[in-house]
Parts: structure tokens; C-alpha cells; sequence
């Protein structure tokens, strides 16, 4: 019953985003409140939803749009998991927000922008094929990039919403070559098509990847992570994320954190089989998850900025997704679940952190923690909220962030034993580099001495609340939902017709996953072969008891050295001894490994630039320069040939005569000859 | 009777003074009077041929041709004068504001 | 169901253009009048429409001069009628968008209507020499809205735009006049009937291949120096810099047209009998109009000129999607025809509002125009965004489509080269966009304001048709469909459609 009105969890804050877009500005606070509402009816819908279709079933609706393409709604399990997070975050936040924004004299655009994202973002999670899943996505990046440019007086804000956009259409492009190549291969198959099918429908793609050559699936796959690299931030494209911060706190902790980013992991777990089947295209994740999940942690070490620091965070936990879900190269699809274990308790402590950041920057108005310190004096509530929500990702024991994150390590670990040690060794450092930055913050902020004139006050209620509850859930989450998550989630793929065994072959990771299903692989169906991957791997751990207490050990003594440094209480070392500005190499940290040199100054403005300007010569030098010198060409033939019109009649009189006495002559002598 | 070959032969030389005055004169006076003199050429060659073909056709269009000369030198004259009190002067080559 | 309705679409602008002429100060109403007519009838002709016939619909035929076998033939399919549909649109709009000129209102509203004669003949007439004529016609109001209510060199511009277009357009007549010259009716005489003509060109025995070529290129030159193609758009930015608005829009948005339209109805029938060499000409000026397009635009100071090269990049899509020859690729040319040329009435129309709200188009003069401008900002922002591309406009759908066709038959790097396009195009709008609309407001520009209500009227009205055409593309891709699927096969003649 609820089912038939998903389509209103897009639609309401659609209707949202018109009603303040057109009449918000005349409503109290700019119509925030209809955008919480109409989030709040789609979690409503969703729980809705949840309750009909658990454990065993499915949404699938579907209608024809244009040419071979259709619009539906498809929520699975990896769906459903998303929609209750994405509603449940973003309701939160837009509360927060009411609060937050409010005085703001553009509130009315930011709500109605904000649902628009809000909008955006669910349709994304429940299409029900790829282009209109990417529709979705570039929708998401629309709001993405307005919601950035905000306070577009700034220019700083407009200029980073411009960077966020471009460097997300770099990843869009590749995904729509891949879609492009997807639809091709599938278009040359020529399958039978039933009524109410169409080529690029997740059901209808799970199902004949098996006749794809495989090489082409490889390249489709890249496609596609290219895209979910321009989304979530991965190496080389997360290089707008930090700029990001420039749109107010709410826009960072909704769509920079908790939601947009997560949209290139889902889009991997959504396409899950496509990777699984395409050679190397999980290697290809794994690698660029765990770099940039290091890469983007030694980042998060030297920046000022609290809410850069939380962003180079969420890059790099955005990389610990990726490197989970790569490492179903040796696990199957359990790897699937335990990435998406980590997006959503990521999601709700990375909320909270950036909404607790944001607290204090509407108490200190600054997001410079050089000038923050000892906050915690006057700000209690943000600081306790702040403190679950740092130990949560750091991965203290039993926080949320414990428990997703370390199973990504332990998985990295297995992925290591059949492939590779080199995702797991870089997972492992970027853990102690994610301990310590967390807390060199939440130190830096809360405790030590004032080092600035700020607001001494806490934030208003509005805006406690939706700490307190997202605190509940970055702590409780992994505890309460830990063991249901994974079996549901693995059971996602068995709603398709998709046979793992046989794209393991293709894949090229036959062995791994006979010898993880303990038997030969002759299941018939995937779902089977994934629970017993799954039960196999929870009767008896692979993995000796060091690998076990490991990330407990990294998490204590990242923590335990970050106190070294910043708390004044311990203090034993100073920062200066890894960073500063005196030698290249801790030089080379501060300054962000020179990306904004490398990538903008030198590759946006010079190379591409500069060839824009060449072209332009080209244009006008060559291009037109032949036609005009054509016409100069002509005009100054004519300007010589045009003497001939002298005006004066007495010329024209002697040419006469002389035409006519020549006319005689010539006839006279042809006479004279005999020619006429 | 005078031979007709006189008569062309007068009308020859009238014709080739006007037309070397037409082609060499600057003075637009001078030029009005070498064109009376192309067209009187054209009257005597008309008037002589009539005359020694019985037919008064070639006087009557000799008469056209005088009232038609008086009409032009009427209009030529005119365009004179008010070229006159514009230039200063009648001299064609200094006149030329719609050439170069 | 009106009969005639084609000619009567054709009559009703030009007898208000006649009557504006002599309307003075009311020129406007007679305008507005005599342009909503032929909306209304293009609606109704759109409701009557079959879309999944591949007949020719709304045909007229009547002789005009037998002895040359000229003959005033008009009709619609699924090629023409999109761009009728476009042409009635766009022309209203742009009259209203004119509503506060001032300068010579009567002429300048009898050039307007004048111009929507010429595209709609030409979008309609099934007759070589008709069509000739009305694709002649259309030069004439573009020259004087050129020369008389243009730029600073404006002259330069009317003078090259001409004779530019009109060397093309001659070499296209004399490919006209060896088609007619070449091939007899089986009863001796000759025609100019457009599809007769087409369908004899699959003959071997009277069209010998090397004959073929030369007409073909002929026909071709004078498609893509109307579209305008690399190497021969230098013509269009200044042309579209020095014209007045309305004059830029109607430019951008219905005479590229002709250059596109001339290619689904009179290249791609021919295409199949010629030299295979042209696949691959035709391809690589169409790639390279594409991203060389996008970089230039990238280059300007100008926002006019920047849009003006944003339309060489995206009519560069059309050629693409035509000469790729799949289903799927024509249909989405066709589409972005449509979809251009509603689009890039909204960025012609921000640049002109731009220019004499604030008195400048250098985009490095802008900034932060957003301020004082709130609504005309939206407006705009929307419209790049659907030139850009942006999913749920039209503009992409066209680009996925032709991108999609196209993938089949055209090779990879082609294929690559117009994906770095896409990535330039968001570019350079957003580039735009920031330095004039964004950042702190300059103190010169603190008393402008938004527009008047007509422009912004005008200008949302064509927001919301690409989104309209963007959510619902079926509206139109189905006739365009059925029209792709007949182009790939013969042409269908006038007397098997039963009407002579």
C-alpha cells in the first residue's frame, strides 16, 4: 500500500521546492518548514515501505518515457538501506537548518534549493535504470553546485561552486560513455525484450552481463567509476571537495558529507555485478579507494580550516567505501554490505560532525580553528555531541565507526591474503592518520585557551536537537543493527537474475570465490552463492586474532598521539615537528601536495586556457584571415579596374571614337581578306 | 546644282570639329557648342538628302532636330549658370564631386 | 481539420508584415496578431498530426508554372513539422521579447514577420524552386535587421553574413539545377519536385555516382555554411555580435535551422548513392565544429560572441547525429534541433538584456549582476544550464541521443574528442556565468535592476518549454522517429502519397 506511493517521496519535495522557490519568501523562515516536512513524510513512506517489503521483497515499478528509454522505481534492499538513511539525515538537517539559516536573507532560495537536492537525491536511489539514475545524479550536482555558490557575493563561493561543477562533469562524462557504451552493448545483443522492459533497467542489465565481451564490460566499469570518482571525491577528482566548504555548514554536512558523496559508492554497489564480472574492474576500485582514503587523510592532518579538515575526512572515508567494496574481488558481495555498513554509519557521524562544526562557526564566526579553543567551556552539548561523533570515526570501540570501518579493514585483509597486500597496508595508515586528525581537531576547538573574542553562548535548541539525536545513532547504530544489515543487504542481488558464479569466471576471480563458497560452483543462484560466502566467513574467521584487535589498536594510538600533540593537559610535542612551511617535503603537506597549482592554475588556466586562446587566433588569423583576404583580394582588384569609370564624359567620347575607328579597321580588312 | 558630296563633305568636317571640341574642350560652353555642331552636321546631312530625294520627311525631322537642340541648349545653358554660382567657374575638371 | 493550413500559415505573416509596414507605433499589435495566428494553427496542425504516418502531411499542390514544371507544393513529416512548430514558437516569442523597441518599430516588426515566412517555407515547401525562393527570402530581413539596427560595424557584418551565405546558397542552386537538368519524367518533361527528384538520385543509370558527388557537394556546401560548419562559420559571430537581439535570436534559433533541416531532407537520401568518402568528411566536420566550437567559446570576451560560438559547437550535434546514419542518431539531431533552438533564444536573450540593462557584453566588465537582477539571473542561470546539457532539458536529451546513435557507427576517438567538448562546454557557461552574474556587486552597477516584465516573460516561457521537452521528449521524438526510420529508405514520392 505504501508501495504505490513512492513516487511521492521524489515528488513531495518537488512541490517543496516550487512552493519556496515561488512563495517562500513571503513564508515565516523562508518555507523551511515544508521542505522538513516533505522529507519527513518520505522517511514516513520509506519505513513504509520497509515494513511491507521485508525480508524478501521488492518495489518495482515502471512506465515508458521516450524512444527505448523508461522512468521507474526500483527499490531493493541497497535502495531501501539508502532512502531510510537519506531521509532520515536530511529531515535532521533541514531541521537544523531552520535554525541555522535563519536571518539569512536568501533562506527562502536555500530551502527551496534544498529540497530540490533533496529531491534529486532520493530519485537517484530508486531509479530504476542507469540513465535515469544519471539524470539524477547530474540533478544532485546541479543543487550541488548552487548550493556551493550560495553566498555567491563571495567570490570565493562562486568560484568553488564553478570547480565543483567542472570537476564532477569530468567523472559525468565518463559515466555517460559508459552508459553509452552499456546501452550500445547491449542494443547489438538483441535481446527479446518482454513488455515493460527496456535495455538500461538494472534487471534487464544484471541479467545478460554475461554476454558481454568481457572487455568491454572492463571498460564500461570504468566509465562508471570515473563517474563515481568525480561524485565521491576519489583521486585525481576529489580535488572540489574541499572548496566545497564554502556553502554554509548545513549544504557541507548534507550533501558534502552525509549524502551527495555517497552517491559514487552506490553507484558501484547499484552496478555491483557489472564490476564483479569485469576484469580488473574491482582492482581498479580497491586501488583508487584506499589511495585516496591515505591520500586524503595526510590532507586532513595539516588544514586550518575545521570544516576542510571534516572534508578531507569525508574523502578519505569516502575511500575507505570504495576500497571496501573493490575488495569484492576476493568476497563476493559480501563486500557490498560492509561498504554500505560504512556509508551509513558514516553518513550519520559525519553529519553530526560537520552540524557540530557548525555550531561553533555560528558561535566563533570563524572556521579557523587557530581561532577556536576552548569552545568547550561554553558549549557543552556541541562538545559531548562532537566527542561521540570524533570517537565514532575514529573507530573507538564499539561506536559505529568500529564497527563499519574495521570490517573494511578485515575484508581488506582477506582481499589481501588472495590478491594484494597493498589496499589493506594503506587502509591501515590512512585508520591511524583518520585518529589522529579527528582528534588534533576536536582538541584544537574544545579544549586549550580562548584565542580569540567569540560569542560565548550555545546554539539554540533547534539546532541541539538534531546533535543529539544523530549522536544517538553514531553511537548505537553499529551495535543495533550490525548482523541484520549484512544478511539483508546480501540477499539484495539474489532479487535478480544474476549468476555470480559464472561472472566470477569472466571476471577472473573463479578461484577466490569457489574456494569462499566452500563448494564447487555449481549454485544455480547468486544469492545462494553470497550467503554462503557469508556463512563461511562467519563460521570460521580467516583472519588471525592480530588482524582482529589491529584497527582497535590504531584507532587508541591514533588518538592517543593526537592528544600528544594538541592536548594542552599532555602536551609533549610540538606540530611544527611534522608540518611547517621549512623544508619541502612538510611544506609540500601544508600545501596540499601543490593541487591547486598543479590542477587549476596549471592544467585549467594554461593548458586548457591557453589552447581556447590559440584556437581564437587560429579563428580569426586563418580561419576568417582566408575569406578576408578573399575579399581584399577582390576589392583591391576592383579599386584599380574602377579608374576605368573616371566619370568624365570626354573619356568616354574618345573611347567611343576609338572603338568605332577600330571597329572599321578590323572590319575593312576582314573584308580586305575575304573573311566576311 | 551643288553636288551632294559637298554637302557630306561639309557635314563631315562640322561633325569631326565638334567631336575633336567635345573630346579636348574643359569649358562646358565650349563643349554645349560643339554638340550644336554634331547636331547641325546631322541637320545639313538630313536637309540635303531630302532635298535630292523629292521627300520633305528629312526637313521635317531637321525641324526636330532644331527645336530640339534649342530645347537642350536651353537646359544646358541653365545647368551652366547654376554651375557657375556653385564653382566660380564652368571648368569641367574642376568639377567633380561625383567622380574622382 | 483547416485546409490549407500550410499556406495560410505562410499568407498571415506575410500580409502582417505588409500592414505593420504601414501601422506605425501600432506595428507591434498587427505583429503579435499576425504571429499568434500561425502558433495557433501549428497547435492545432501539432494535435491533427499522425505521428507513426510516413506519408507527407497537410499537402498542397497546385501548378504554377507547368511549362518549367514548377510547381507550389508544400507539406509536413516528422522532419519539417518540429521545425514549423519551432519557427511559430520562437517567432512570437521573439516579438514579444521586442514589445519596447522603438527605433523604426514598423519596419523592424514587418522584418520579424517577414523572416518567419522564409523559415516556414522553407521548412514546408516540397518544391526545389519554392524552396530556393524561400530560403533566398530569409536573407533579406536578416540583412536589414543587420544593417539598420546592428552594432558599431554592423555593415561589415550585414555585407559578410550576406554574400557569405549567398555564394553557398548559389553553389546549392546550381546542384539544384543539375538535378532538374538531369533527370525526365517518364513522360519526357521535367520537374523540380523535390522528392522526385531525391528518389531519382538512387538510380544509378540516370545519376552515375560521379555525377552524384558533385551535385551532392554542391547541395552540402550550401547546408553547411547555413548550419553553420567548420571551416565556414566565421560568418555567424559576427553576424549575431553586431545584429539587434531579435535579429540574433531569430539567427540562432530558426536560419541554423534551414543549414539542418537541409540536411535530414535532402543530404541523407542522397548520402546512401554517393562516394563514402563524404561519411567521413561529414564526420570530421562535425567533430570538429564540435569541440573547436566549445573552445572558442572558452576564448571569448564577449558574452554574445561566446553563445554565438556555443551555437557552431552544438549545431556541430546535428551533423554528428545526421551523418552517423543509425535510428537513434537522426532522431536526436532532429531533436536537437528543436532543442537549440529554443535554448539559445534564452542565452541570445540574456546577452541582449545584459547589453542594455547594463551597457556592456565584455564579460570581464560584469560582475555580480545576480544582486540586482534576482529574477533575470534565475532565468538565465536556467538557460545555461540547459545549453550546458544539464539532464531534464531538453538540451541533453539530444546530446545523449546523437551520443548514443552515434556510438555504433562513428569510430571511438570521435567519440572521445566529443566528450572532451562536453566538459568544455560546462566550462565556459560556467565561466560566464560566475564572472557576470556572481560576486560582489560593482559600485556602476548598483542601480540596475531586472528587466522589463515582457523580456522576462519570454524568457521563461522558453525555460519552460525545455523543461517541458526535456521531461517529455516523446511530444516530438515520436514523429522524429518515424521520419529517421524514413530517411533511411527511399523517398516517398508525391504520387504514391496519392496526390497528384
Amino acid at each position: 500500500m505504501y508501495a504505490d506511493y513512492a513516487y511521492l517521496i521524489v515528488g513531495l519535495p518537488v512541490l517543496a521546492f516550487l512552493l519556496c522557490l515561488f512563495v517562500g519568501s513571503r513564508l515565516p523562515r523562508g518555507g523551511g518548514f515544508l521542505t522538513v516536512l516533505a522529507t519527513f513524510a518520505g522517511l514516513v513512506l520509506s519505513l513504509g515501505i520497509f515494513s511491507e517489503m521485508y525480508p524478501d521483497k521488492i518495489i518495482h515499478q515502471s512506465m515508458p518515457w521516450f524512444a527505448n528509454f523508461n522512468v521507474g522505481i526500483l527499490i531493493d534492499p541497497l535502495a531501501l538501506v539508502m532512502l531510510l538513511m537519506v531521509t532520515f539525515v536530511v529531515t535532521l538537517i533541514h531541521t537544523y537548518a531552520n535554525g541555522y539559516m535563519n536571518g539569512d536573507p536568501g533562506s527562502s532560495r536555500y530551502f527551496a534549493e534544498a529540497a530540490l537536492f533533496t529531491a534529486a537525491m532520493l530519485g537517484l536511489i530508486y531509479a530504476d535504470n542507469l540513465l535515469q539514475l544519471f539524470i539524477f545524479w547530474e540533478l544532485v550536482g546541479l543543487c550541488s553546485y548552487l548550493l556551493i555558490g550560495f553566498w555567491y557575493r563571495k567570490p570565493s563561493a562562486a568560484a568553488a561552486a564553478k570547480k565543483a561543477f567542472l570537476t564532477t562533469r569530468v567523472g559525468d562524462v565518463l559515466f555517460m560513455a559508459g552508459i553509452i557504451l552499456l546501452y550500445n552493448n547491449l542494443a547489438s545483443l538483441n535481446i527479446a525484450l518482454k513488455p515493460g522492459e527496456y535495455l538500461l533497467q538494472f534487471p534487464v542489465i544484471y541479467a545478460h552481463l554475461t554476454q558481454i565481451p568481457p572487455a568491454q564490460l572492463t571498460l564500461i566499469a570504468l566509465g562508471l567509476l570515473g563517474g563515481a570518482v568525480g561524485k565521491s571525491g576519489q583521486f585525481p577528482l576529489h580535488v572540489w571537495l574541499p572548496d566545497a566548504m564554502e556553502g554554509p555548514t548545513t549544504v557541507s554536512a548534507m550533501i558534502h558529507a552525509a549524502t551527495m558523496v555517497t552517491a559514487g559508492v552506490y553507484l558501484v554497489a547499484r552496478m555491483f555485478p557489472l564490476f564483479y564480472a569485469a576484469p580488473y574492474g574491482l582492482t581498479a576500485v580497491a586501488a583508487v579507494g584506499a589511495f585516496t582514503a591515505l591520500f586524503a587523510a595526510t590532507m586532513g592532518l595539516t588544514a586550518f580550516d575545521i570544516k576542510r579538515v571534516l572534508a578531507f575526512s569525508t574523502v578519505s572515508q569516502l575511500g575507505f567505501m570504495m576500497a571496501g567494496l573493490g575488495t569484492g574481488a576476493a568476497v563476493g558481495t559480501m563486500a557490498v554490505g560492509v561498504a554500505m555498513f560504512h556509508l551509513i554509519g558514516h553518513s550519520f557521524f559525519k553529519a553530526l560532525l560537520f552540524l557540530c562544526s557548525g555550531s561553533v562557526i555560528h558561535a566563533v564566526n570563524t572556521n579557523d580553528m587557530r581561532e577556536m579553543g576552548g569552545v568547550g567551556k561554553y558549549m557543552k552539548w556541541t562538545m559531548y555531541t562532537m566527542l561521540i561523533g570524533s570517537l565514532s570515526l575514529a573507530g573507538f570501540p564499539l561506536f559505529t565507526g568500529f564497527f563499519s570501518k574495521d570490517e573494511i579493514i578485515v575484508i581488506a585483509y582477506e582481499y589481501g591474503v588472495a590478491i594484494n597486500f597493498l589496499p589493506y597496508i594503506f587502509l591501515v595508515l590512512a585508520a591511524v592518520l583518520t585518529a589522529i586528525y579527528t582528534f588534533r581537531m576536536w582538541f584544537t576547538v574544545f579544549t586549550g585557551k580562548e584565542r580569540s573574542d567569540y560569542a560565548k553562548h550555545e546554539s539554540p535548541s533547534i539546532m541541539i536537537i538534531p546533535l543529539v539525536i544523530l549522536a544517538i545513532f553514531a553511537f548505537g547504530f553499529g551495535i543495533a543493527a550490525q548482523g541484520g544489515f549484512y544478511s539483508y543487504l546480501d540477499s539484495n542481488f539474489g532479487h535478480y537474475d544474476v549468476n555470480f558464479n559464472e561472472l566470477a569466471v569472466i571476471g577472473g576471480h573463479a578461484a577466490e570465490e569457489t574456494k569462499l563458497a566452500g563448494e564447487p560452483a555449481a549454485e544455480p543462484l547468486a544469492s545462494e552463492a553470497g550467503e554462503g560466502a557469508k556463512a563461511e566467513s562467519k563460521a570460521e574467521p580467516a583472519e588471525p586474532w592480530y588482524i582482529q584487535i589491529l584497527p582497535i589498536i590504531v584507532a587508541l594510538g591514533g588518538i592517543l598521539t593526537a592528544s600528544l600533540f594538541y592536548w594542552d593537559k599532555v602536551k609533549k610535542f610540538d606540530p611544527s615537528l611534522v608540518t611547517g612551511d621549512k623544508d619541502p617535503l612538510r611544506k609540500l603537506l601544508l600545501k596540499g601536495y601543490y593541487q591547486h597549482e598543479i590542477m587549476t592554475a596549471w592544467f585549467a588556466e594554461t593548458i586548457v586556457y591557453g589552447s581556447a586562446l590559440i584556437c581564437n587566433v587560429i579563428d580569426i588569423k586563418l580561419v576568417d584571415g582566408w575569406l578576408n583576404w578573399l575579399s581584399a583580394l577582390v576589392m583591391g582588384f576592383a579599386q584599380h579596374v574602377r579608374k576605368v569609370q573616371s566619370g568624365v564624359v570626354q573619356n568616354y567620347i574618345t573611347a567611343l571614337v576609338l572603338g568605332v575607328v577600330v571597329l572599321v579597321v578590323v572590319i575593312t580588312m576582314a573584308k580586305e581578306v575575304g573573311l566576311i | 546644282m551643288i553636288p551632294l558630296e559637298l554637302y557630306i563633305l561639309l557635314a563631315s568636317i562640322m561633325f569631326t570639329i565638334g567631336l575633336y571640341g567635345l573630346v579636348t574642350q574643359k569649358n562646358g560652353v565650349k563643349l554645349m557648342m560643339c554638340i550644336e555642331l554634331l547636331l547641325n552636321s546631322a541637320n545639313i546631312n538630313l536637309v540635303a538628302f531630302s532635298a535630292y530625294q523629292p521627300n520633305v520627311n528629312g526637313q521635317v525631322f531637321a525641324l526636330f532636330s532644331i527645336a530640339l537642340a534649342a530645347a537642350e541648349a536651353g537646359v544646358g545653358f541653365a545647368i551652366m549658370i547654376a554651375l557657375y554660382r556653385l564653382y566660380g567657374t564652368i571648368d569641367l575638371d574642376t568639377i567633380k564631386a561625383m567622380r574622382w | 481539420m483547416i485546409s490549407n493550413a500550410i499556406s495560410l500559415m505562410i499568407a498571415i505573416p506575410l500580409l502582417g508584415a505588409a500592414v505593420s509596414f504601414f501601422a506605425g507605433s501600432k506595428a507591434k499589435f498587427v505583429a503579435l496578431i499576425a504571429s499568434l495566428i500561425p502558433l495557433a494553427l501549428s497547435l492545432q496542425m501539432y494535435m491533427e498530426f499522425d505521428k507513426t504516418s510516413k506519408m507527407m502531411q497537410f499537402v498542397e499542390s497546385y501548378n504554377w508554372v507547368p511549362s518549367i514544371g514548377v510547381k507550389y507544393t508544400v507539406g509536413v513529416d516528422g522532419i519539417g513539422f518540429p521545425l514549423v512548430l519551432l519557427s511559430t514558437i520562437v517567432s512570437i516569442l521573439v516579438i514579444i521579447y521586442s514589445w519596447g523597441e522603438t527605433k523604426k518599430p514598423n519596419q523592424y516588426f514587418a522584418l520579424l514577420l517577414l523572416n518567419e515566412v522564409g523559415v516556414l517555407g522553407v521548412f514546408t515547401s516540397l518544391d526545389f524552386f519554392l524552396f530556393y525562393i524561400y530560403w533566398e527570402i530569409v536573407l533579406i530581413p536578416m540583412f536589414f535587421l543587420i544593417g539598420s539596427w546592428g552594432g558599431p560595424r554592423r555593415d561589415y557584418a550585414a555585407i559578410k553574413f550576406f554574400i557569405y551565405t549567398h555564394v553557398a546558397s548559389l553553389v546549392m542552386l546550381l546542384a539544384i539545377f543539375a538535378l532538374y537538368f538531369t533527370y525526365q519524367m517518364p513522360d519526357g518533361s521535367r520537374t523540380f519536385d523535390m522528392l522526385t527528384l531525391l528518389k531519382a538520385t538512387a538510380d544509378k543509370n540516370i545519376f552515375p555516382t560521379s555525377l552524384l558527388n558533385i551535385i551532392f557537394a554542391g547541395l552540402l556546401l550550401g547546408f553547411l555554411v547555413k548550419m553553420p560548419a567548420f571551416p565556414f562559420h566565421t560568418w555567424l559571430p559576427d553576424a549575431h555580435v553586431e545584429a539587434p537581439t531579435a535579429g540574433s535570436v531569430v539567427l540562432a534559433a530558426l536560419l541554423l535551422k534551414m543549414g539542418g533541416y537541409g540536411l535530414f531532407r535532402i543530404i541523407l537520401p542522397i548520402l546512401p548513392h554517393v562516394d563514402k568518402a563524404f561519411v567521413t568528411i561529414i564526420a570530421i566536420i562535425a567533430v570538429l565544429s564540435i569541440i573547436y566550437g566549445a573552445f572558442l567559446a572558452l576564448a571569448q570576451k564577449d558574452i554574445k560572441k561566446l553563445v554565438a560560438y556555443s551555437s557552431v559547437s552544438h549545431m556541430g550535434f546535428v551533423t554528428l547525429g545526421a551523418v552517423a546514419f543509425t535510428t537513434m542518431s537522426i532522431q536526436g539531431a532532429m531533436f536537437q534541433q528543436f532543442s537549440h533552438g529554443i535554448i539559445t533564444c534564452v542565452l541570445f536573450m540574456s546577452a541582449g538584456t545584459i547589453q542594455h540593462v547594463v551597457g556592456t557584453r565584455v564579460i570581464a566588465d560584469l560582475g555580480g549582476l545576480a544582486d540586482r537582477m534576482p529574477k533575470f539571473a534565475v532565468i538565465m542561470m536556467a538557460g545555461f544550464m540547459a545549453s550546458l546539457g544539464l539532464p531534464g532539458m531538453s538540451g541533453f536529451v539530444a546530446e545523449f541521443m546523437v551520443l548514443t546513435g552515434s556510438f555504433a557507427t562513428l569510430p571511438t576517438y570521435t567519440m572521445i574528442v566529443v566528450f572532451l567538448s562536453i566538459v568544455t562546454t560546462a566550462a565556459y557557461h560556467l565561466w560566464a556565468m560566475q564572472k557576470a552574474m556572481f560576486g560582489p556587486i560593482l559600485k556602476k552597477y548598483m542601480n540596475v535592476h531586472d528587466p522589463h516584465a515582457y523580456e522576462l516573460f519570454s524568457m521563461s516561457m522558453i525555460i519552460v518549454l525545455t523543461l517541458i521537452f526535456g521531461l517529455q521528449p516523446g511530444l516530438i521524438t515520436g514523429m522524429m522517429g518515424t521520419a529517421a526510420t524514413q530517411v533511411m529508405q527511399p523517398v516517398m514520392t508525391l504520387s504514391q502519397m496519392g496526390v497528384i
